[in-house]
């Protein structure tokens, strides 16, 4: 099945089968593996995504269902060498152990700061509350959170 | 030594290395790896605990054009996989693909196709003749007379033992006069303790990619804390000279001592590129991957006895390790597990007994703490209830017994104990008791109504590496290179793997330090097992202490020859010679004081080198440390239970740590972050049960199935208080020493003891979940 889909402001055709997942597409054909493998049951985050803004799971979602929208994915997220302001703040807080679940984090932060630029703490551990750290105990990732979205007001 | 506050590099927060990397999504780990005309792998594993394999019908998934690997086709040796112990401690009872598999998910046999899809449908395809053999899921079963040995034979240091009663290894051993001590004592307690089995839970399942190399070698990516110890099983296992074997440093998505053994699917891997001769691939699932590791189950009965006036006596504990179906390091636990329970508080006599059980179950590994999380939840909660007994505050019940400096600190276990030069563990635990008013915590039992609150408190430690004086049975050493580049930064290399801690940033910081250079001038290079020295692995909480004071020794060789080009250039006496960092021209400068002009950067000497012929600077070396220093640390743990649910919420947490000097300030709090989520996880939420009828996971491998916390379990940023007291280790890099583990292993026993004092009930056996509160709140107080 022929499908076109906005890779990180890119728009790419693909051709697919109808059983095809997003994550597989993702990973597999774009060769963005910065998108992780976790579960594959929608429990730990590590695949999530943006399409069209929202935070998706792309372990969840068929690749078909991604045509003729936007895909968001972590490596889309810089500019050139400058790093987007809640990477920086990942970074900042020590929120960066393993890093294997830092893409799905950050990609669920986006989301969030985009929809709720001022989140208290409460909100955001509630909106990340899809995504597991196994390293952090999510102390420096609330953190970066609260520091990315002082950033992203600058 | 130079204070604390002089350090230039060492103790500041900066950002590190791999951050990039990893937060812009392109840090590959081994299950981000693919090669050209690679073919991909998937397993064909036991649908039963205990079968003897008949046969395995290939043709099928020959016919879809998949290549196949079968017991028949791999080396038919017995290994151990993981080599961190010395061959008369490393007990082998491996097959690379089961004859006779001892657990459900043990491989059997692989395919290799040019997709997954393929692949998958290839394994389907194949068929096994099982005969189905007796099973146990339970170490008392096990090894009652009569039982079915699960293991005919298994090698140590090359002679044959026969497993009996499926017993897989003891240890037993005895310090004092234990029948005199008891006779002193006043109060004894006298406890069965159970533990629960645990799921590392790794963000990233394990992986492997293998590509077989024109000269008949192979190169191997995979996920893994040593890959030198990988390097030399597989040398073992299939004969290849070691120079044709290069194992890449691959970033781990974590790991928590799951893969500080080699893991099961290396070998195979290997088999099928050997016999393909093309690049093979193969990532578990999570299904898969759940079913591969475990933390070892353990049965605790102990007793602990103390005069009246609080002096700790005597103790003895009988262990029951369950090992699950495979040694990994057995042996080598049941002397650390002795080492962990002697460690925090003195006894002048003490008894030990313990026994590792096969069962068919998942094979049991390392897990965060070693077995020390298990054993301080018992030892923490058992002194609760002793100073409970003998009518002492639990916390100066700790303070009189505690074992500090100058005293000699069992560490892991017969041999490998050190003498203590470091402790905070007084400032730990007076300055946490002072932030949650300690003596005016509720009174346990004097609670009535749905919600009751409890405070507890609990100690911890480990060794910061199994470093010694003398060798003993666990190898402990590191190395570095250290060379001097043309623009006067360094290229640092070492084989030593960082979990995700910051632990190469550290080191990055011990040599920025050393030879006073701008930390972006020491470069940290990836490497792999041809071109770096020997690391053993990264677990034991040695990665800073050990991996660091290998990076120091050689900074400091490196340092001797810059002076020493730097006095030729200078014209100068080398040992009259200072250094300083000049942040402005990014470099490091060596000098004469007070005399102007007589000064040269690192850059200008290693330009100078190069023009003149003197060669580059660079050291090679390796390190043993010769002690095993414990960080300690101390929680203070406030929980809320609601009698009618048994749900406990985790209200505020008080952490303190004595870690030495701290190298990564924000990341070593991270540690104890993430020690606190996995201690609580492990107190209330974790447990991986089996299906007696088939011997598979209740949980069925979904994670779906399998809790741990998530950010909302968690308390706010403000109820969570890290600190760090000030203490400096002498045969620590710049006074350093571990926190991995330390971090994790007080909180079990933390937790249990808050849950005591809001209930007035104690627990015996984890994870005190809901169900387990709830039953006994009924049973003490009526429905």
């Amino acid at each position: 099945m022929k499908i076109t889909i906005n890779v990180n402001g890119k728009q790419q055709r693909f051709d697919v089968e109808p059983n095809t997942l997003l994550l597989n597409l993702i990973r597999d054909e774009m060769s963005l593996t910065g998108t992780k493998y976790g579960c594959g049951i929608g429990e730990c985050g590590a695949c999530t995504v943006l399409l069209d803004g929202d935070a998706v799971l792309a372990c969840m979602m068929l690749a078909v269902d991604a045509d003729g929208h936007r895909v968001d994915t972590v490596e889309g997220l810089s500019d050139g060498n400058k790093l987007h302001p809640i990477q920086q703040a990942y970074l900042d807080e020590g929120a960066v152990q393993c890093g294997f679940c830092t893409p799905g984090f950050i990609m669920s932060t986006k989301a969030l700061l985009d929809k709720n630029p001022n989140p208290n703490e409460a909100e955001i551990r509630e909106y990340l509350n899809g995504n597991i750290c196994r390293c952090t105990g999510y102390v420096n990732i609330v953190k970066a959170v609260q520091c990315a979205a002082v950033k992203m007001k600058e | 030594m130079t204070r604390k506050s002089d350090y230039v590099t060492v103790g500041k927060d900066t950002q590190r290395k791999d951050g990039v990397a990893k937060v812009t999504g392109s840090e590959k780990f081994a299950s981000d790896l693919s090669l050209p005309g690679m073919l991909h792998m998937r397993l064909l594993k036991s649908s039963f605990p205990h079968a003897k394999v008949l046969k395995v019908h290939t043709r099928e998934a020959e016919k879809l054009g998949a290549y196949t690997l079968t017991p028949e086709e791999v080396p038919d040796i017995k290994y151990c996989p993981r080599l961190v112990s010395t061959p008369e401690a490393t007990y082998k009872d491996w097959r690379i693909l089961a004859k006779k598999p001892l657990y459900v998910g043990e491989p059997i046999a692989a395919v290799a196709a040019d997709t997954e899809e393929e692949a998958q449908l290839a394994v389907e395809a194949l068929k096994v003749d099982y005969e189905q053999l007796p099973a146990y899921f339970d170490a008392e079963e096990s090894r009652k007379p009569g039982a079915t040995q699960l293991h005919d034979a298994i090698e140590l240091k090359g002679t044959i033992i026969n497993p009996e009663r499926n017993i897989a290894c003891t240890l037993d051993l005895q310090e004092g006069d234990t029948d005199a001590a008891w006779k002193e004592c006043d109060e004894v307690v006298e406890r069965t303790y159970r533990t629960n089995r645990r799921y590392h839970l790794q963000l990233e399942t394990k992986s492997v990619l293998v590509k077989p190399e024109i000269d008949g070698g192979i190169s191997v990516w995979s996920t893994t804390q040593s890959i030198h110890n990988t390097r030399l099983l597989l040398h073992e296992i299939f004969g290849l000279p070691m120079g044709k074997i290069r194992v890449y440093k691959t970033p781990l998505g974590s790991s928590f001592g799951s893969s500080i053994q080699v893991n099961t699917i290396v070998p195979i891997a290997v088999a099928m590129a050997l016999k393909t001769r093309k690049p093979v691939k193969l990532t578990m699932t999570r299904e898969e991957d759940i079913r591969d590791h475990v933390s070892y189950n353990m049965i605790f009965k102990v007793k602990l006895g103390a005069k009246k006036d609080g002096t700790l006596v005597v103790g003895h504990l009988d262990a029951v390790l369950d090992l699950g179906s495979h040694q990994i390091q057995a042996y080598a636990l049941l002397g650390c597990m002795a080492g962990w329970w002697v460690s925090l508080y003195r006894l002048k006599a003490k008894s030990y007994k313990s026994v590792a059980v096969y069962t068919n179950k998942t094979p049991s590994c390392a897990f965060r703490g070693y077995g020390n999380p298990q054993v301080s939840w018992m030892v923490e909660t058992i002194m609760d209830e002793l100073a409970e007994k003998i009518g002492i505050d639990p916390l100066d019940f700790r303070l009189k017994n505690y074992i500090g400096e100058g005293e000699i600190f069992w560490g892991q276990g017969p041999t490998v104990k050190s003498v203590i030069r470091s402790s905070g563990v007084e400032e730990i635990l007076k300055r946490g008791a002072k932030i949650v008013d300690w003596y005016n915590r509720p009174r346990a039992g004097n609670q009535t109504g749905r919600y009751r609150k409890g405070l507890g408190m609990g100690r911890g430690f480990h060794t910061s590496s199994a470093g010694a004086p003398v060798p003993g049975t666990v190898v402990d050493f590191s190395g570095a290179i250290i060379k001097l580049n043309e623009d006067g930064t360094v290229d640092y290399i070492t084989a030593l793997m960082d979990h995700g801690g910051g632990t190469l940033e550290a080191h990055a910081k011990i040599i920025a330090e050393e030879l006073c250079l701008p930390l972006d001038n020491v470069n940290v290079i990836s490497a792999d097992t041809s071109t770096t020295v020997y690391d053993v692995c990264t677990h034991a909480s040695r990665g800073i202490y050990s991996g660091g004071g290998a990076a120091l020794k050689v900074a400091k060789q490196v340092k001797e020859k810059l002076r020493t080009f730097a006095a030729r250039m200078l014209d100068a006496e080398a040992s009259a010679l200072s250094f300083r960092v000049d942040n402005d021209r990014k470099q490091g400068v060596i000098y004469a004081e007070g005399i102007k002009g007589r000064e040269v950067t690192f850059k200008e000497i290693a330009y100078n080198a190069r023009h003149k012929n003197w060669g580059t600077i660079a050291a090679v070396d390796s390190y043993r440390q010769p002690a095993c220093p414990p960080h300690f640390t101390g929680y203070f743990i406030e929980v809320t239970v609601d009698t009618w649910t048994g749900k406990v919420k985790l209200d505020s947490v008080v952490a303190g740590a004595d870690i030495g000097t701290v190298i990564n300030p924000k990341l070593a709090a991270g540690q104890v972050h993430g020690g606190l989520a996995q201690g609580w996880s492990m107190a209330v939420m974790e447990d991986m049960s089996y299906d007696a009828k088939t011997g598979d996971l209740i949980n069925n491998g979904n994670l779906t199935d399998y809790k741990i916390p998530y950010p909302r379990d968690m308390p706010d940023l403000e109820d969570f208080e890290v600190f760090f007291v000030e203490t400096v280790e002498p045969t620590g890099p710049f006074g350093a020493k571990g926190i991995g583990e330390g971090a994790l292993n007080p909180v079990a026993g933390t937790v249990a003891n808050a849950i005591q004092n809001a209930l007035d009930i104690r627990f015996y056996e984890l994870p005190l979940s809901k169900e387990r509160i709830l039953r006994a709140i009924m049973e003490k107080e009526g429905q």
